[in-house]
């Protein structure tokens, strides 16, 4: 693709699109909107190709944290909030995504570690990374004390750490 | 923030996004000095960036695809002589004398603006770091000096014992404890502090290292809301800590 290889973009837009219109879709719930970001990012992989090194991460680590970057991004500037962007470096990613079934492996392996949070640690995180909120804002939308929310993040994130060590 | 972060799980927060603006510029300004702390927060991101998985799986619209593909296509059409075919010939050479003087002028100004943002990054990390460091040194002499605070001395089982520890303790400013004479730990281990409440399991409230001389510290931890402590303990515990107490306990005092 570093060629400018349309075939190649097709080839990328195959293995990966519907993970990345899923994280947009979630996150901006409008799928006119996601679409514009699955647009931009894959045009922008398409047109930065030559620019990619890949000894600095996959590219599928890339377009899933650009998916949610953008669209968090998108999500806080229409609502009017302040943007303050994650960084969007390339990430090397434990897993290889490139295969549907790879994919489906993992997928029920997030999905059942997400599902086996307690409730309220699981929904912490969920507004955390579908809505982009910080603690401050997890805590003014629930009512709960900054301190608990903090807590219960922190908590979240160690249990998930474990499942996703190799 | 000058020392490492008290829990691991803030690196996770930081590669969530979730941090507030003085808490993120305050950990990356330690990143930028700490090789050990910037590998863990790659590795996060890392972690992070698979949570984009939980996300309920959608297929992209119908004609997704040809639309991207009809763009990339426009972008390929476009020849680089198109518009030197349009010039007249004499404004050739006068065009491309004019664009090697804006090429120049606009690496100049771009590295005049990679300065600037530069010195504006470096004064913000830097007054994030002394606002932070101001805000910690208020709520330390805010706790030393609360009447109410409560002095816990902490001290090993057994006679010979010289290790020891001082927690001071008010519910609702937080937690000073300073440890002296810990063993140094191999690096497989750490030391944990745990709160005791007085019903129910002890509950963590931060890992810590001792220097060459034994002492250690953990200042202002966070602490789980509504739990008064009935005493406090450390215990010796695999490196980054556990949730429970599994390992032996090294000292304890309880709250009076």
């Amino acid at each position: 693709m570093a060629d400018g290889d349309e075939t190649a973009l097709g080839t990328l837009y195959d293995r990966y699109s519907s993970l990345v219109f899923s994280v947009a879709k979630r996150i901006l719930g409008d799928p006119g909107a996601a679409e514009e970001v699955l647009q931009d990012i894959f045009y922008g992989a398409w047109r930065g190709a030559s620019r990619f090194d890949s000894s600095r991460g996959s590219m599928a680590g890339w377009l899933l944290v650009a998916a949610r970057n953008r669209a968090i991004d998108r999500l806080r500037r229409g609502k009017g909030r302040a943007t303050d962007s994650i960084k969007e470096d390339m990430v090397a990613l434990a897993v290889n995504l490139e295969r549907k079934a790879a994919q489906d492996v993992m997928l029920s392996k997030v999905r059942k570690a997400i599902t086996d949070l307690p409730e309220a640690q699981r929904s912490a995180c969920e507004m955390a990374y579908f809505e982009g909120l910080t603690h401050t804002e997890i805590a003014e939308r629930t009512g709960e004390p900054l301190g608990t929310v903090k807590t219960r993040l922190r908590a979240a994130l160690g249990s998930l750490k474990k499942v996703f060590e190799p | 923030m000058s020392q490492h972060p008290q829990f691991d799980e803030d690196f996770d927060l930081l590669a969530l996004g979730a941090l507030e603006s003085h808490e993120k510029q305050a950990l990356e300004s330690h990143l930028a000095g700490c090789s050990e702390c910037a590998r863990k927060a790659q590795e996060a991101r890392e972690r992070i960036a698979i949570l984009a998985l939980a996300a309920p799986t959608e297929a992209a619209p119908a004609g997704a695809r040809e639309r991207l593909l009809r763009r990339a296509r426009g972008d390929a059409a476009k020849p680089q002589q198109a518009f030197a075919a349009g010039l007249r010939p004499w404004l050739i050479p006068v065009t491309a004398f004019a664009t090697m003087i804006l090429v120049v002028i606009g690496g100049l100004l771009a590295f005049e603006n990679r300065r600037l943002r530069q010195n504006l990054r470096e004064s913000q990390s830097a007054f994030a770091l002394l606002q932070s460091r101001a805000a910690r040194d208020r709520a330390v002499v805010e706790l030393l000096t609360a009447p109410d605070t409560l002095r816990v001395a902490l001290a090993s089982g057994t006679p010979r014992a010289l290790p020891e520890g001082k927690a001071f303790y008010h519910a609702q400013k937080g937690l000073l404890f300073y440890a002296a004479n810990l063993p140094v730990l191999p690096a497989n281990q750490t030391y944990q502090l745990w709160l005791v409440p007085a019903k129910g399991n002890p509950i963590s409230v931060g890992t810590f290292e001792v220097d060459t001389h034994g002492n250690g510290q953990v200042l202002l931890p966070s602490l789980p809301a509504g739990v008064p402590a009935a005493a406090f303990a450390v215990t010796i515990e695999p490196s980054g800590g556990v949730p429970q107490p599994t390992g032996p306990k090294i000292l304890i005092g309880a709250v009076s």
